[in-house]
């Protein structure tokens, strides 16, 4: 199969979650709605369910859900409950709503209330301190609770030899996934942002076993490509959601290609792997403990500015010449987060722009003249 | 023989054109005060021709910029964003430019100039606070011309304070001023001065060096010059051509194109 074949086959699935979902109902699973972030999707797959990752959609308008929500919740907040009250998810089984965020703790309450009688929520609290010993436990307690939920709707319990091979199948998608980002970049004239968008994306739509059997394929033939002649330039992309495929397309009409992200919806996600031997309840909480560099996460060492400079780096060793940040609107933590960013990227004198973007955005004139210009900027230095 | 190049900047609401010779000289130009979407571009097109009394066969190169750059297929050889065309245009101008300050209909630019090649920008967010845009949702308001807000903020007696530059709730603060009798100078001074703060705020991001040159649209208004010229504490620098800038900055990478072709 050729390497548009498989990318094609990725992107339709990206492009319709809701056939997906239709698709694994029809096949005899339950399915599990998952919102952001860090949610151990493990225990979804351990419970024989397909997990769906819930990040909003650049198709929907907001209507329903401003019944529940301020003006200033993110649009991808706005847009998952927008799903769940317009039908868009009626097939699903449960949900799992992580409360990591200021808009997504209250969210959580608001997807409670509008789904009573209708749908599971299944609450998650991460811990704040999550290395100490406390906060192990913590975790360990909300997971459980995760879990005994996911048990209700299954009818059973969930044993520690299904969760440790799930664990398997998760590590290997990551490891999957971590090798076609890097490959990604060393093919970026094969695989452009558009498509490069859809691989990671379809991830949150597919069996696991299913997207890595495939992605494996994939970067197998991409592995075995000559190494590319790009003349365009090369950026590392930063944000949340980097999915428009509006707002892909301007990168791709302007030759830029994506040397790595510090996306939360790609990277970030995947970054760390989990023990598949021993407690796997353990190993789960110990696998969040381990994230870092995340703007939602407490950082203990937060003075030396770990994050920034974590970035930085990931720009230089990457081979970009420069970083697009993707700000959401009404993002506090990405906001709060954003002088210590700037910090670093200045420091290391690395050029970037920041992008104001949300997912009911339809035009993309001031973003695209922005890359244009800075793509202009790249090119001169 | 001579080169003839011409630069389109389709705005959001405006056209401007400029045919140069040799990369030297203005020999045209030509302003319809419509911009993209709008038969403005044609317009302006037909009008620089005339003004240099060529036609389109002899131009050597043609650039658009612009918000509407991508919308001149067949007509444009080539186009580019406008905060490098400004760069340039501002460059020509004011061969010592080391800030550009571009308040255009719908964005406001600032720009780092550095060996005459743009270094660095910021804009600003999808809001159009601060822009030309906000100025004429002022004027209508305060059922004044856009073009004589300079003029009637000279006469201004008196601080009013516009805290918002928000266009919605700003124009919720002009009203209940009108509503308490406040005299309109006074008010649009208040309204150049919040502008100004706007893009303060925008220039810091960038870092202001000397010399500062202001182009686009609402350099004409001498209010907004002044009272960013108090705030950032710089001398700015405008030009009769400042609404031709952009063009005029395409019409400069024209030339350098039609060179290499």
């Amino acid at each position: 199969m050729s390497i548009e074949t498989m990318v094609r086959e990725f992107a339709a699935v990206a492009a319709d979650p809701k056939g997906q979902l239709k698709k694994y109902k029809e096949a005899g699973y339950k399915c599990i709605g998952v919102l952001p972030y860090y949610a151990p999707e493990e225990l979804v797959h351990a419970a024989g369910m397909v997990p769906l990752g819930m990040w909003g959609s650049n198709k929907k308008t907001i209507s329903k859900a401003k019944e529940y929500c301020a003006t200033f919740y993110c649009t991808i907040a706005q847009l998952d409950l927008e799903m769940l009250l317009d039908g868009t998810c009626d097939l699903l089984d449960g949900v799992i709503t992580p409360a990591i965020c200021d808009t997504l703790r209250p969210m959580t309450q608001n997807i409670r209330v509008a789904m009573e009688g209708k749908l599971p929520t299944i609450f998650l609290a991460h811990p704040q301190y999550r290395r100490p010993e406390f906060g192990l436990e913590f975790c360990r307690a909300q997971y459980t609770h995760v879990k005994t939920e996911l048990e209700k709707i299954r009818g059973s319990a969930i044993t520690d030899d299904e969760l440790r091979e799930s664990i398997k199948v998760y590590n290997r998608s990551r490891a999957a996934r971590r090798a076609f980002v890097k490959l990604a970049s060393e093919h970026c004239d094969v695989i452009d942002p558009l498509m490069r968008s859809a691989v990671l994306k379809s991830a949150f739509f597919m069996r696991k076993e299913e997207h890595t059997e495939k992605l494996e394929a994939l970067n197998a033939e991409l592995k075995a490509l000559p190494a590319a002649k790009w003349t365009g330039v090369k950026i590392v992309t930063s944000g949340i959601v980097v999915d428009s495929p509006a707002l892909l397309k301007v990168l791709k009409d302007n030759k830029v290609a994506i040397a790595a992200d510090d996306v939360a919806h790609e990277s970030r996600g995947i970054r760390v792997d989990a023990d598949e031997t021993g407690d796997p309840m353990a190993a789960l909480c110990k696998q969040f403990a381990e994230q870092d560099y995340d703007v939602l996460l407490y950082d203990e060492e937060s003075s030396q500015n770990r994050r920034g400079e974590f970035v930085a780096k990931l720009v230089k060793d990457s081979g970009a010449q420069g970083l697009v940040l993707f700000m959401q609107q009404f993002c506090d933590p990405e906001e709060m987060e954003y002088p210590y960013l700037k910090k670093a990227l200045d420091k290391h004198k690395i050029p970037f722009i920041k992008l104001g973007v949300d997912q009911q955005m339809r035009d993309f004139g001031q973003a695209s003249t922005a890359i244009q210009a800075f793509v202009d900027v790249l090119a001169m230095q | 023989m001579s080169v003839y190049t011409m630069g389109i900047d389709v705005g959001s609401t405006a056209s401007k054109c400029v045919i140069m010779r040799d990369g030297e000289e203005i020999v045209g130009k030509s302003l319809v005060a419509v911009g993209t979407g709008t038969s403005g571009p044609q317009r302006a097109i037909e009008g620089v021709l005339a003004d240099a009394n060529m036609a389109r066969e002899d131009m050597d190169f043609v650039l658009a910029t612009g918000y509407g750059r991508n919308s001149l297929e067949g007509l444009a050889d080539m186009q580019m964003s406008e905060l490098s065309c400004h760069a340039r245009g501002a460059t020509f101008l004011f061969p010592a430019v080391r800030t550009v300050i571009d308040i255009g209909g719908q964005d406001v630019k600032v720009i780092e100039i550095e060996n005459g090649m743009m270094k660095n920008f910021v804009m600003n967010d999808k809001c159009a606070a601060g822009t030309g845009r906000f100025l004429d949702v002022m004027a209508r308001v305060l059922e004044v011309n856009t073009h004589d807000l300079g003029d009637l903020g000279d006469r201004s007696t008196r601080e009013v304070g516009i805290s918002s530059t928000c266009t919605v709730f700003a124009e919720s603060e002009v009203i209940s001023q009108l509503a308490m009798g406040t005299d309109k100078c006074d008010i649009i001074a208040g309204i150049h001065r919040s502008v100004a703060a706007r893009v303060v705020g925008l220039c810091h991001r960038v870092g202001v060096r000397d010399q500062v040159v202001m182009t686009g649209g609402v350099a004409q208004n001498h209010g907004i010059v002044r009272a960013l010229q108090d705030q950032l504490q710089h001398d700015i620098h405008t030009s009769p051509l400042t609404q031709y800038n952009g063009a005029l900055g395409a019409a400069l990478f024209a030339f350098q194109k039609a060179n290499k072709a």
